[in-house]
């Protein structure tokens, strides 16, 4: 039977090959956008391709979205020779290999990719008749678009603005006038010598920790920030703080708060270990591939008594009484408590002596961030390790399958059986028994006693099996192979894209029915062939962080700033959807930016009303909410209302020169009382608008028209009511306890023009 | 009228992101939205996978279950149910819920979640689509498509709750949030403590929505930034509204979680500035030890239930709400090597409320916890043609149910079932 199926395979395969070069093809729009981008790219390439599942097939198809001019023409025309192939062998009175494999026919292994009723199908079944020379139907994308260049009509930020975003979303503060000259004598040359400055200060490394956190959510693992030490390798260091000598504090009470703010600390600084690791990394311009590799752990003076290698390290501090100084360590090989090997081997193996340190995935903050269950096995490890070190969400390919539960009875280990889960399970699992010497939910080291499982896929990853001497060191093992994969600086592009935008990159389309589909693929494709691009210079200046930065801080997609013209047709709207950055400010951003302009934090958007206002707590709430809700603007009322009620008399009561907001205009001048008093209030609000906003209008523009208008009615609608007090509110108006005289209601009006611009989107967005 | 608005805000390169009361606001119109009345939709989570098997879709044999057998089963009209009350300690029972709510309540069995992973399952069952990570809740999209004006349209506890963009999210943790920021003009709140006199402020949200709406007309942003200033507009005018909220604040706020997250919804449904919201819990996920915990949280689930049925009553919206309690999905038919239970793909959905007909069942699983095929147009069993009910036959039912079946939002994102599959009359 089996010979007569190798017979009929290989006859078919003689007929079919021999009718395959017979027309000279050329890709038309309905083969790329409609055949290959419809259902090529999305059904058939992630498995037929050099490297794929399907390598070994016929069918082989090469990828587009990262190749333009010649590669890409190149790349169509194959991938139509692919196809055309296909469509042309058939047996006698059947349908092509085209139309059969497809809807699972044929032994595919990949099965079904596409229901006989899909679009997908139809695209296909009308390609097999346009190559037959049948009429077929159109295509359903829109062919009166033509693409033109992809930022044709799109206007760039100017380098002045550019800067002030830039200074703020990475160091909350304002350009000085130094940086402005370099930007502005020097363009993007100055622009890249700023940004290597800015990126050496500590505000910046505060910001990147802040950006990661976001990311890899570390500081969220459940528990005090001393439970990630085990009681079985770190019972007596752990709770070192417990005998500190505070003797020398003779009043009780002010001890007991010494030790109590001491254990604070001691737990905040072994949270923020990991963080700090990125932190070393960059500042010392290391490659950022270090993050995977290192073979040491940040620790704290305090930290560092916890792990019990205080004595070590001690000198490297230059002050070993700041619980926050961070140095590079090593962990000696983990021994078990009272040489008494419960949960864990006596001694932990290793061949240097020390703990095997894989950068971030060996820490065990991320380990607990993280934890594991009998039944999970180390796979939401291997799960966020895809996702934050190769950009992959496994969880996004989830395929739905006709019967999962009926597969889960009919085998005994589906995940190795089932093709259905053997998809995801074959890159999953051999990462999970990566992970395999830290079987607990706790994140502490503690390899299974009986063995790693051995109904999954061994330990490994993607195809390579880890080596047996290696594994005492596997996760170093991984860290190693990470490092060399082309998709880690791709992610981690991603991932600073994410902290500069506040959004993820773009995803590729999938709903073939979207009518928008085209243009949506045009828009990922232009990002991703970005984010390729900055990533590969990443890769070329040896991982260092900073390049990406730089790179995506001049990237078109960051500076993207508004429209030569209005767009009217849906395909270019599509394209456009999600140009430029239009970020809503994070509570820790709004603070630091008032901070920046003001020169105080307002304090309370991020402290009690940092949920509320969208912020995450990284644990039970870890995506920031990027759209504002009701709730929301009701705070952006509250933070203006307030916060020009805070500052706005006492900036009049310093020396002008010494003034943020108000330097060259003074409470007496009045609105309609002169044309020369009426121009110092018209340049007053041009200075607020460029300090508050970073407009930079002209003193006739519309707006400070606008902003004249309000600032002058609300001084003479004042002027028309009885009974209004002649000095400021007691809230808003008190120096040194006494209420600061108002007589023509100017403070207050000044008040109401700075509430009026903090409610702007320019104010509150980025 | 709300074609006519979407098709301006498709003019203007808006997307569809824009309050319906736009034009109105940035003239100065309108100060704050009319309250919204209802209906109010409520989800509840049983998040991480709870055991239908110890609640609505018992079973009893085949050593399903340890703590009861089949014959220990009971009846409440026409629903059957596991026994718990021995076994609860702190909670509602199975028997106590049954009694109360039994009348009102319909049950689904035999639901195909397709997949039994947790992060794809949340997203299907909350959304009707698993291939997808841009399709918006049921939650959200009810919200956008009835008043997306609501300050607090569609408010969030957890679980999976992407909005489409179609309408923001809210978390509000705490309901003393609420009253911090009921009167955003008064310092602390304190109405008669204005920041600004009457005619003050006045102008200054007069210059708001002449500056946005000038902005608008004498330069080209880009769609991302035009759709931030909308919304951005929207949500400072409509926030006004949130002073309707305070009185309605429970004096004494529950403690209990799922308690707590209903009173906020609740009191935001009572303000007129809510749609729908997101309740969730967690820990159901029982892979060590089933049997104690999904009879520690199942009793807390339904005390959450019916903490909001009985305060809806005190606020006389009761009558108003739509509620679907759910989980992403079931466990398994059997224990695991230890005491616990796996995921597995079959599960149950229960629904209450208006327009929901009570005291039934529909669907069924078998004894060994498989789901059995239901016509789609008697929904009574057919094992030879039946269909195999998937969260997006719910969804397109719930849309139906909401009036949104129809709506542009929905139509955005089309749930793409077959006609000869629909579900006919499930709601009764």
């Amino acid at each position: 039977m089996k010979q007569i199926q190798m017979m009929l395979l290989a006859m078919s395969l003689q007929v079919s090959l021999t009718g395959a070069d017979k027309t000279d093809l050329s890709p038309d729009h309905y083969f790329v956008n409609e055949v290959w981008a419809k259902v090529g790219e999305l059904s058939c390439q992630k498995c037929h391709n050099a490297s794929g599942e399907a390598e070994d097939s016929r069918f082989i198809l090469q990828e587009t979205i990262l190749v333009e001019g010649t590669e890409l023409q190149a790349a169509n025309e194959a991938n139509l020779k692919a196809f055309a192939k296909m469509a042309r062998m058939r047996k006698e009175g059947q349908l092509p290999r085209l139309l059969l494999k497809p809807i699972g026919e044929m032994d595919h292994e990949g099965e079904q990719v596409l229901k006989p009723d899909s679009t997908g199908y139809a695209i296909l079944k009308a390609f097999v008749q346009r190559m037959e020379g049948k009429s077929a139907p159109a295509a359903t994308t829109e062919k009166k678009y033509k693409p033109r260049s992809f930022f044709e009509g799109v206007t760039m930020i100017g380098d002045e603005s550019l800067l002030r975003r830039l200074t703020l979303s990475l160091t909350g503060r304002l350009p000085t006038s130094k940086e402005k000259q370099a930007v502005q004598q020097k363009s993007q040359v100055g622009l890249d010598a700023t940004l290597d400055k800015l990126m050496t200060e500590d505000a910046f490394f505060d910001r990147l920790k802040e950006g990661f956190n976001d990311i890899f959510l570390t500081n969220g693992y459940d528990g005090n920030g001393e439970l990630i030490l085990s009681y079985n390798h770190f019972e007596k260091s752990r709770l070192w703080y417990h005998k500190y000598d505070l003797s020398h504090i003779k009043d009780e009470k002010e001890r007991k708060e010494a030790l109590y703010a001491m254990s604070r600390e001691y737990r905040k600084a072994i949270r923020e270990e990991p963080l700090e690791l990125i932190a070393h990394v960059v500042r010392n311009n290391r490659p950022f591939t270090e993050i995977m590799t290192a073979d040491y752990m940040m620790v704290s003076p305090y930290s560092a008594r916890g792990y019990g290698i205080f004595d070590q390290v001690k000198k490297r501090f230059k002050d070993a009484d700041n619980p926050f100084e961070y140095v590079p360590a090593q962990l000696p090989a983990l021994r078990a408590r009272n040489d008494n090997p419960v949960n864990a081997p006596l001694v932990q193996e290793s061949k240097t002596g020390f703990y095997p340190h894989a950068g971030l995935l060996s820490t065990f903050q991320y380990l607990r961030r993280y934890p594991t269950t009998a039944t999970n096995r180390n796979r939401l490890r291997a799960r966020m390790y895809y996702q934050h070190f190769l950009g992959i969400d496994v969880m996004e390919l989830a395929d739905q399958v006709s019967d999962a539960a009926a597969i889960d009875v009919k085998y005994e280990t589906p995940w190795m059986e089932a093709a259905d889960c053997v998809v995801c399970h074959r890159s999953i699992d051999p990462v999970a028994g990566l992970f395999q010497d830290f079987y607990n939910e706790e994140g502490h080291f503690g390899p299974r006693p009986e063995g790693w499982f051995e109904d999954m896929f061994g330990p490994g990853l993607e195809g390579e099996n880890l080596p047996q001497e290696d594994k005492w060191r596997s996760l170093q093992w991984l860290a190693q192979k990470t490092a060399k994969d082309p998709r880690f600086a791709v992610a981690i592009t991603e991932h600073v894209w994410y902290l500069l935008s506040g959004r993820k990159a773009l995803r590729p389309p999938k709903d073939v029915d979207d009518p928008l589909f085209t243009p949506r693929r045009r828009a990922y494709k232009m990002q991703r062939s970005e984010i390729a691009e900055v990533a590969k210079r990443f890769a070329q200046a040896d991982f260092n962080l900073k390049v990406i930065f730089k790179e995506l801080a001049k990237s078109p997609f960051y500076r993207a700033d508004g429209l030569k013209a209005v767009v009217e047709h849906p395909h270019r709207k599509a394209e456009l959807h999600d140009l430029g950055v239009t970020r809503l400010l994070a509570p820790e951003q709004l603070e630091r930016k008032i901070e920046a302009l003001f020169g105080e934090r307002w304090g309370k958007v991020e402290k009690e009303m940092k949920i509320l206002y969208g912020g995450i707590n990284s644990q039970s709430v870890t995506e920031r909410l990027s759209e504002p809700s009701g709730a929301m603007g009701a705070i952006q009322r509250i933070m203006a209302n307030d916060v020009s009620c805070i500052h706005v008399t006492p900036d009049f009561v310093r020396e002008p020169t010494k003034r943020r907001l108000f330097p060259k205009v003074e409470k007496d001048v009045v609105p309609g009382s002169s044309p020369a008093n009426d121009l110092k209030i018209r340049k007053a609000i041009v200075h607020l608008q460029g300090h508050l906003l970073d407009r930079r209008e002209p003193i006739d523009h519309p707006e400070i028209e606008r902003t004249f208008k309000l600032f002058s009615a609300v001084v003479a609608e004042a002027a028309k009511r009885k009974g209004i007090d002649k000095r400021e509110t007691y809230h808003c108006g008190r120096i040194d306890g006494k209420l600061v005289a108002d007589p023509h209601y100017t403070l207050r009006a000044w008040r109401a023009v700075v509430t009026y611009l903090l409610r702007q989107p320019e104010f509150l967005y980025e | 009228m709300r074609r006519d608005f979407i098709k301006f805000c498709g003019k203007a390169g808006l997307g569809l992101t824009m309050p319906l009361s736009w034009q109105g606001l940035a003239k100065g119109k309108a100060n704050e939205p009319d309250a919204y009345e209802g209906p109010y939709y409520v989800v509840f989570n049983a998040s991480g996978g709870w055991d239908t098997t110890y609640l609505m879709d018992p079973k009893g044999v085949n050593d399903i279950n340890r703590l009861y057998k089949e014959g220990d089963i009971l009846t409440n009209g026409k629903h059957k149910f596991a026994p718990t009350a021995k076994q609860v300690k702190k909670g509602m029972s199975n028997e106590d819920f049954f009694k109360v709510y039994g009348e009102e309540l319909l049950v689904f069995n035999g639901m195909d979640y397709s997949i039994n992973n947790h992060s794809p399952c949340k997203r299907y069952m909350a959304t009707g689509k698993l291939d997808s990570l841009a399709y918006p809740t049921f939650a959200a999209l009810a919200a956008a498509s009835l008043a997306k004006e609501a300050p607090l349209g569609f408010l969030t506890f957890g679980n999976y709750s992407a909005t489409g963009n179609l309408v923001p999210m809210a978390r509000v943790p705490y309901p003393q949030s609420l009253k911090l920021i009921a009167n955003a003009d008064s310092v602390q709140g304190i109405a008669r403590l204005p920041y600004h006199d009457d005619f003050a402020l006045d102008l200054i949200e007069k210059a708001l929505g002449e500056g946005a709406d000038a902005a608008h007309m004498e330069q080209v942003p880009l769609p991302r930034a035009e759709r931030a200033k909308s919304m951005l507009y929207a949500a400072q005018k409509n926030s006004k509204a949130l002073k309707r909220v305070t009185p309605f604040i429970s004096q004494n706020a529950p403690k209990e979680r799922l308690a707590r997250q209903a009173d906020i919804a609740l009191s935001c449904f009572k303000g007129g500035v809510c749609v729908s919201a997101n309740l969730s819990i967690g820990q159901f996920d029982s892979h060590a030890t089933n049997d104690p915990d999904q009879m520690r949280l199942i009793p807390e689930f339904l005390t959450g239930v019916d903490y909001l049925m009985k305060r809806a009553e005190e606020l006389k919206i009761r009558d108003k709400l739509v509620v679907v309690i759910q989980s992403e999905m079931g466990r398994t038919p059997h224990y695991n090597k230890g005491q616990g239970k796996d995921h597995w793909s079959i599960g149950s959905i229960m629904f209450m409320g208006q327009g929901i007909r009570g005291n039934r069942v529909v669907g069924a699983t078998d004894e060994r916890q498989f789901l059995i095929p239901i016509d789609n147009k008697t929904l009574s069993i057919d094992e030879e043609n039946g269909i195999r009910t998937r969260p997006e036959h719910i969804h397109l039912a719930l849309r139906e149910l909401a009036g949104i079946e129809d709506h542009p939002f929905s139509k955005k994102f089309p749930l793409k079932i077959p006609e000869e599959e629909r579900l006919q009359g499930l709601f009764g």
